[in-house]
């Protein structure tokens, strides 16, 4: 608190920070005034139009507007006056004149209505004549998710502030003047054709619901339908590794709204996934019936369900078949070959408690390590060198210490599309002053705020951050205390990066000598730097590499271990952190405790009660290949979609094709489903209870909303039947906190984190600081948890991708994802907002490109390349470069990983899916079909 | 596998399949395209892509293209680092960009602007109007009604274009194709400096005028905001320069207020009285750059502007920076605080007090800013002593002033006349007393905003201050427009409140709703709702942000106060 002030509020005498509102000392003293246009949530900044709250002060003229005026020393304040009261009731009336009645408004429970209530104003019998006149795009219903009713709007510019000041989108803004003044999207456009990305965060502002959700309408989007809530359920987003809490409001046993809540990673803000992405769970298409496959139903890698019948390939069958089917064919298989012919997927999407279940089953009842998931391919090789540098894969301080930076990076990583709400204060911190130095082979949203914003050539990102190094080194901008202190290797680094001169590295990665030394510059002299990063960095066979520069450039310069400092790679997925940490990979158990390490390894079998795999398992292409190679007989496969998501789409699907026993457990028949012998249906996030980790290690609370489908179960309760089925006789009677405790004992990581602490709190930052028992935001502040304590620097090489461009492939096929699809798209594609506004496959490239090579955009095209050939609809996007052709990976009408390169990097052993060479034609037909 | 000609292709509607192809084939929104950028990068040529040149390149594009299209905007966004909004809330603010979105018309070449704020509208604005409508084709010509364009004298007036027409009629405005400023005689640098023309400001330079000194003596001579606000200048230098640096100065070439005339006087004859006075003012109080604001209204002005500084530049003489600002149709931006939000680029909002501009002013620094006629006033000060200006107003009203008189007398103009003159005084000894056939009835103290009283307090002395305080109006800017038996007190009054009702920013509920709400109430058939008006008339007193919302309805107080008969 700043220097307090004394001053007189309704006769009482008050004291209150010389920062704070008459309106904020008022509602902390019980007194609550009118308001529209302020909204009392963090972010929101007042702006004290609507003139709802205003208030005498002695001694002024005029009255002022309580929510915006800070309070002085000696201030004689009254709220309760009949001319304060007079003025306001007169705004509520003009406003209403200007509405539709209260019961026939888009919103008659809006904030409006409550406080115009308070005057017995409900829009009937008005002596104030209405203003009477058409208002452009008025009644707009083209965006899928939100109905625009400017009817009753009030132009208080809540809308404009959550658009622009708190998500930073600057879709919204304020157009025309005076009593036309009314906001307007883009260039006055409809919002359905606009640059919304439909965040929903004008209508969680909206006091008078002129911006509201369909969801809740009726169909003409005029006025609310669904009055009363059966109940609401605070939760987290099951989407991005963001981790926004939520609360979701449910009516009829269907979720019919959520809206953000003010977790430490999102402050009430969410993305289109997280606010309008959840009618996924209501789908018809999800299973709700276990499934055997028909004996008449034989396998092969090019099955396409898409059009089939479920029945043609399936029957339904009983829980204690199924069961016994899916755990008998892992037995026989076990039985016959050992443990070794066996494998799991996990996923990153299930809780922490499933994942640690999940790997226990197969490192104790399968007797292997061959346990991955997703991890391996997003962040495998950004974790690989972060282990080797600084001894942890985790992030050394939360994407909101952003806020706290003078410089950040970000690089490979298109924070707007993959991760709105981390991207929210990126932008504020750009918008606060700090340096922002984007890095991408694409151009992206973030470019607009950055003050360096570089457009490289793909795959030269070790040429690149080599010669920042370079001249971090050359220009001695290094912190050799610091490296003294804290880091081992620099003499090495330093030799290696001699060569790389910017001079040197400017035609290969195709940025000038002059920006890579200011970007140096900037990043090595800046007070506090961080750096984020994505896909774009680990998703190459030099991922490792590409992140050991990055550690490099944070460890030469010292930051790190300080607020605002660090190295943070941006998870992917919504548990990838915890489902990692949980032991969901084939080299450690829970906590990266290493499977090879005898000590570590007896510890594990005496708390598992049998003998364990000592030699670490196979990754996720690695299992693929040793199907093929006849050395992987059965897997057991739960929320993971291989056949989607892995490289060389098309053997990724005859390996899963030639399993002889394939159990998969998933909420839809996933492309993965196509080639299994067991279906088990099992629960969306929505329906379940659990914690989940976010890229800032917050360890947080989801709660179910409502029951699965049918005959669906919990998917924590189907590992323990099928770990019982193989007779490891678990049993977790007060079920996921059970499971949480069990998990929890072995990782030192969540010492102090009770179950308890996070039903209490919905959130909790582990590790817990020892002295204070508080959750640490930053790590890293005195050396590193390696053996030594001491960071490592590991010099990179540069190597060309794997496969380049020539005569017969000569594009740059990269591929990623939208804003709106996450994934495989197995949740978003039958999301119906989500799925409305990104409906349909797509290859992008630029319009120079697409006019010389002669097409149009919207047409079909062929996307081909040394795999296989796909089909998408072409967009026409100037964020890709010349020679570039992108594609997102999760339509599967258009699968882009049919085209992929498998080539692994050889220390995180995740595949090259940013870079391959391609080629495109016209396609002879213009429709997606059914692959052929 | 499946059989092509049974299974069922992933969309059937062929209609919603080409909204759906047209939608996948870009990603969101408008795209720009190369060749807009290149177009619009030639068009804004060198200008800095600022955020406060936002203004000015709009300027540029409307200038050129004669609108703007949505296209150029998007593309001027891009080029700005803007998002489209940001670009296109600020062009829909002011009323001389022309928007045109993709499959609109464009507007016809040429437009003539009408004025039909009250002086004009009592010359016979209307007729000229329908006139002007009968004998364009709408093609062609855009016949536009607009606020006033501070011609009041030569009522009513027209622009063809960047070409003024004084006592328009269809005959005097003749060409249409004529449509450039035409720049009147003035007194130039030169004449200025032989004529003895800034020997003040070297004699601050010099230091043979302190600081302090030039602020008691502005504060002896009682020189006073003559924009409309009345503050004592003295007072506001020493105020702006106990704030830390850097400082900036604005000059409020905004003169909007209808009736108000008097600064484009000073600037078409004598703007070297202004530029020496901005120049000592910005030395005195310490301020880095100048930036003068002019309204788009006044094309001469901002020409004799740009010659005169251009002239400065090169002189001798040593001058702090100064640059030209075009507003772009927005009475609102005479608001010192929405002027300067417009200075930045963006809408024209009046800010919230405080914090006041000479603490947080443009571009957050503190901000000295002064009316036209108040800088001129600052070297004949300094160069005769505060005293001399002093003694020429009346007793207990220092000061001489330029009275902008217009309506129903014989000899309209700008009237230089001693402080506290009444309104009997300008008609009888500075006007050549009232038309022919007319008798005086009432007047407007201060333009629209200062009321309207009756000829029975036609004797009271126009100044700031109590005396026309205490009756519910105020001399702001010394607009006075004088009407007569012939005219309907109610109809000026609704002619007023629908020019507030088209200047209001929109930004708070009294102003925005208020003006819209009480034309209609006004020119409701039947009874007045006085109970409405005047509920209506408080919550626009007590509530507005600004003085727009704030002083709006003091004509129809004066309506229901003083002309009871004519309702």
């Amino acid at each position: 608190m700043s220097e307090l002030v004394t001053f007189t509020l309704d006769g009482q005498t008050v004291s209150a920070s010389r920062d704070e509102t008459i309106w904020s000392v008022a509602k902390r003293e019980g007194t609550r005034i009118p308001h529209l246009c302020h909204l009392d949530k963090p972010g929101y900044r007042p702006d004290g139009n609507c003139r709802a709250c205003m208030v005498e002060i002695e001694g002024e003229r005029n009255l002022a507007a309580s929510c915006i005026r800070k309070v002085t020393d000696g201030m004689v304040v009254s709220t309760q006056t009949e001319r304060a009261d007079k003025a306001r009731r007169m705004v509520f009336e003009m406003l209403a004149a200007d509405m539709p009645e209260r019961a026939a408004s888009p919103d008659d429970q809006s904030a409006f209505w409550h406080w115009a209530g308070t005057w017995g104003i409900d829009g009937a019998d008005q002596r104030l004549p209405a203003a009477g006149f058409e208002t452009p795009l008025g009644h707009d219903l083209t965006n899928p998710a939100i109905a625009v009713n400017l009817n009753a709007c009030i132009a208080c510019g809540l809308c404009v502030r959550a658009c622009r000041e708190v998500q930073v989108n600057d879709v919204l803004g304020m157009g025309e003047r005076g009593h036309h003044a009314v906001p307007v999207f883009d260039i006055h456009d409809p919002m359905g054709q606009s640059t919304c990305v439909t965040c929903g965060e004008c209508v969680q502002a909206c006091p008078t619901g002129a911006l509201y959700e369909k969801s809740l309408m009726d169909d003409e989007g005029k006025s609310r339908e669904i009055n009363v809530f059966d109940r609401e359920v605070d939760s987290v987003c099951p989407f991005c590794g963001v981790g926004c809490q939520t609360t979701v409001r449910i009516k009829d046993e269907k979720i019919v709204q959520v809206d953000g809540r003010d977790g430490p990673a999102n402050e009430n803000r969410l993305c289109v996934k997280g606010r309008f992405g959840f009618d996924y769970v209501h789908s018809s298409e999800r299973l709700t019936k276990p499934l055997i496959r028909r004996d008449d139903a034989p396998k092969h890698g090019d099955i396409d369900m898409r059009f089939m019948d479920v029945s043609d390939v399936f029957r339904e069958a009983s829980w204690d078949e199924a069961l016994d089917r899916a755990a008998g064919g892992l037995k026989q298989i076990l039985d016959r070959d050992g443990g070794q012919a066996l494998s799991g997927f996990g996923s990153a999407k299930g809780s922490n408690e499933e994942a640690y279940l999940f790997q226990k089953l197969v490192r104790q009842g399968l007797g292997s390590n061959n346990v991955d998931h997703c991890t391996r391919l997003c962040h495998a090789s950004s974790v690989a060198a972060l282990l080797e540098g600084v001894g942890s894969g985790a992030v050394s301080a939360p994407f909101t210490d952003a806020l706290q930076s003078d410089c950040i990076i970000v690089i490979g990583a298109r924070p707007t599309t993959n991760h709105p709400v981390a991207a929210t204060y990126l932008k504020h911190a750009a918008k606060q002053g700090a340096k922002l130095m984007v890095f991408d082979p694409r151009q992206q949203d973030l470019m607009r705020h950055a003050t360096h914003a570089v457009q490289f050539k793909p795959g030269t990102d070790v040429a690149m951050l080599n010669a920042m190094l370079h001249v971090i080194i050359d220009e001695g901008l290094y912190d050799e205390q610091y490296i003294q202190a804290n880091v081992d290797g620099f003499d090495a680094l330093r030799a290696k990066v001699k060569d790389f001169s910017p001079e040197a590295m400017a035609d290969v990665c195709g940025v000038s000598a002059d920006m890579l030394r200011d970007c140096a510059r900037t990043y090595a002299t800046s007070e506090r730097s961080i750096i984020f990063w994505g896909m774009g960095i680990s998703q190459h066979t030099h991922g490792t590499d590409n992140s050991r520069c990055l550690i490099a450039l944070a460890l030469t310069t010292g930051h790190i271990g300080r607020p605002g400092t660090g190295l943070h790679p941006l998870r992917g997925q919504n548990n990838v952190q915890g489902a990692s940490d949980a032991g969901l990979i084939p080299m450690m158990f829970p906590d990266y405790q290493l499977v090879e390490d005898n000590d570590i390894r007896s510890n594990m079998e005496d708390a598992w009660g049998r003998a364990l795999d000592p030699k670490r398992g196979l990754t996720v292409v690695e299992i693929m290949d040793a199907i093929h190679d006849d050395r992987i007989k059965g897997m057991y496969i739960m929320g993971e979609n291989p056949a989607m998501s892995d490289p060389d789409q098309t053997h990724a699907r005859a390996a899963l094709a030639k399993l002889e026993h394939l159990v998969v457990q998933d909420i839809f028949l996933t492309e993965t489903c196509w080639h299994a012998d067991v279906v088990l249906p099992a629960s969306a996030h929505a329906e379940k209870l659990g914690t989940y980790t976010n890229t800032n290690r917050q360890v947080q609370i989801g709660r179910p909303a409502i029951d699965p489908p049918g005959d669906a179960r919990q998917d924590w309760e189907l590992i323990v039947a099928l770990a019982n089925q193989l007779e490891l006789a678990w049993a977790y009677p007060q079920g996921v906190a059970d499971i949480y405790r069990e998990m929890a004992s072995h990782m030192p990581s969540l010492a102090g984190i009770s179950w308890e602490m996070l039903e209490e709190h919905d959130a909790v930052t582990y590790p817990l600081d020892s002295k204070t028992g508080v959750g640490r935001d930053v790590i890293f502040d005195d050396g590193f948890p390696t053996a030594d304590g001491r960071g490592k620097l590991v010099p990179a090489d540069l190597l060309p991708p794997d496969e380049v461009p020539d005569e017969e492939f000569p594009l740059v096929l990269t591929t990623g994802r939208l804003l709106e699809h996450w994934h495989t798209g197995a949740m978003t594609r039958r999301a119906s907002v989500l799925d409305d506004i990104e409906p349909e496959g797509i290859a992008a490239m630029n319009p120079r490109e697409i006019s010389r090579q002669g097409f149009a955009a919207g047409q079909i095209v062929e996307v081909e390349t040394r795999r296989g050939l796909v089909k998408a609809l072409l967009r026409s996007d100037r964020e890709v470069a010349d020679g570039m052709i992108f594609m997102p990976f999760a339509f599967n009408e258009s699968p882009a990983n049919a085209l992929t390169n498998p080539q692994l990097d050889p220390f995180g052993k995740i595949p090259e899916f940013k870079f391959c060479a391609a080629r495109v034609r016209s396609a002879a037909s213009d429709r997606v079909q059914a692959a052929e | 596998m499946v059989d092509e000609s049974n299974a069922p292709v992933l969309e059937r509607d062929s209609a919603r399949e080409d909204t759906r192809r047209k939608k996948s084939a870009k990603p969101k929104g408008r795209q720009v395209t190369d060749a807009d950028l290149k177009a619009v990068a030639q068009i804004i040529d060198a200008m800095p892509r600022r955020r406060d040149m936002l203004i000015e390149a709009l300027h540029l594009i409307q200038d050129a293209q004669g609108h703007l299209s949505a296209p150029y905007l998007a593309a001027l966004a891009e080029l700005f680092r803007l998002s489209q909004v940001e670009v296109y809330e600020v062009a829909s603010f002011y009323h001389h960009f022309d928007i045109v979105k993709e499959g609109e018309a464009t507007p016809p070449p040429t437009t003539i602007r009408v004025c039909d704020s009250l002086s004009c509208a009592m010359a016979g604005a209307e007729a000229l109007i329908a006139d002007l409508e009968d004998s364009h084709e709408s093609g062609k010509v855009r016949i536009q009604r607009v606020p006033c364009i501070g011609r009041c004298a030569a009522a009513p007036a027209a622009q063809i274009g960047k070409r003024a027409v004084d006592h328009a009629t269809l005959a005097s405005i003749g060409s249409t194709d004529d449509v450039s400023e035409v720049v009147p005689d003035y007194e130039t640098l030169a004449a200025y400096r032989k004529a003895g023309g800034y020997r003040m400001l070297a004699d601050v330079l010099s230091g043979e005028i302190t600081p302090d000194s030039a602020i008691e003596t502005m504060s002896d001579a009682g020189l006073r905001g003559l924009g409309g606000a009345g503050f004592p200048a003295g007072r506001k230098w020493s105020i702006v320069r106990s704030h830390h640096g850097p400082r900036l100065m604005t000059i409020n070439g905004d003169e909007g207020e209808p009736g108000t005339f008097k600064d484009r006087h000073w600037l078409e004859s004598q703007p070297h009285r202004m530029f020496e006075g901005a120049q000592i003012a910005a030395r005195v109080v310490g301020c880095e750059r100048v930036y003068i604001y002019m309204r788009d209204e006044y094309p001469a002005v901002i020409e004799i502007l740009r010659r005169e500084i251009e002239a400065l530049e090169t002189s001798d003489i040593d001058v702090v920076p100064m640059e030209i600002r075009r507003g772009a149709g927005a009475y609102i931006c005479g608001e010192e605080s929405a002027m300067i939000e417009s200075i930045e680029g963006k809408r024209g909002l009046p800010r919230h007090r405080p914090p006041y501009i000479a603490e947080i002013g443009l571009f957050g620094r503190p901000t000295l800013n002064h009316n036209v006629e108040t800088l001129a006033w600052v070297p004949d000060i300094l160069a005769h002593g505060a005293d001399w200006f002093a003694a020429k107003g009346k007793p207990d009203h220092p000061g001489l002033r330029s009275y902008s008189v217009s309506g129903r007398v014989k000899e309209p103009g700008v009237k230089l006349a001693p402080a506290g003159t009444s309104v009997r005084e300008l008609i009888e000894d500075y006007s050549g007393g009232m038309e022919d056939g007319h008798t005086f009835k009432a007047y407007l103290p201060g333009g629209a905003s200062g009321g309207i009283l009756p000829a029975s307090l036609g004797d009271i002395p126009l100044d700031f201050g109590d005396a026309l305080f205490k009756h519910g109006a105020f001399v702001g800017s010394h607009a006075i427009v004088v009407l007569s038996d012939q005219d309907n007190i109610k109809d000026a009054v609704v002619n007023l409140m629908k020019f507030f009702e088209h200047e209001s920013c929109g930004q708070c509920t009294p102003c925005r709703g208020g003006t819209e709400k009480m034309v209609k109430l006004l020119s409701k058939p039947g009874a007045l709702d006085e109970g409405a008006i005047r509920d209506l008339e408080q919550v626009m007193r007590d509530a507005s942000i600004c003085g727009l919302g704030q002083a709006a309805p003091n004509p129809v107080n004066h309506l229901l106060t003083h002309f009871r008969d004519e309702i």
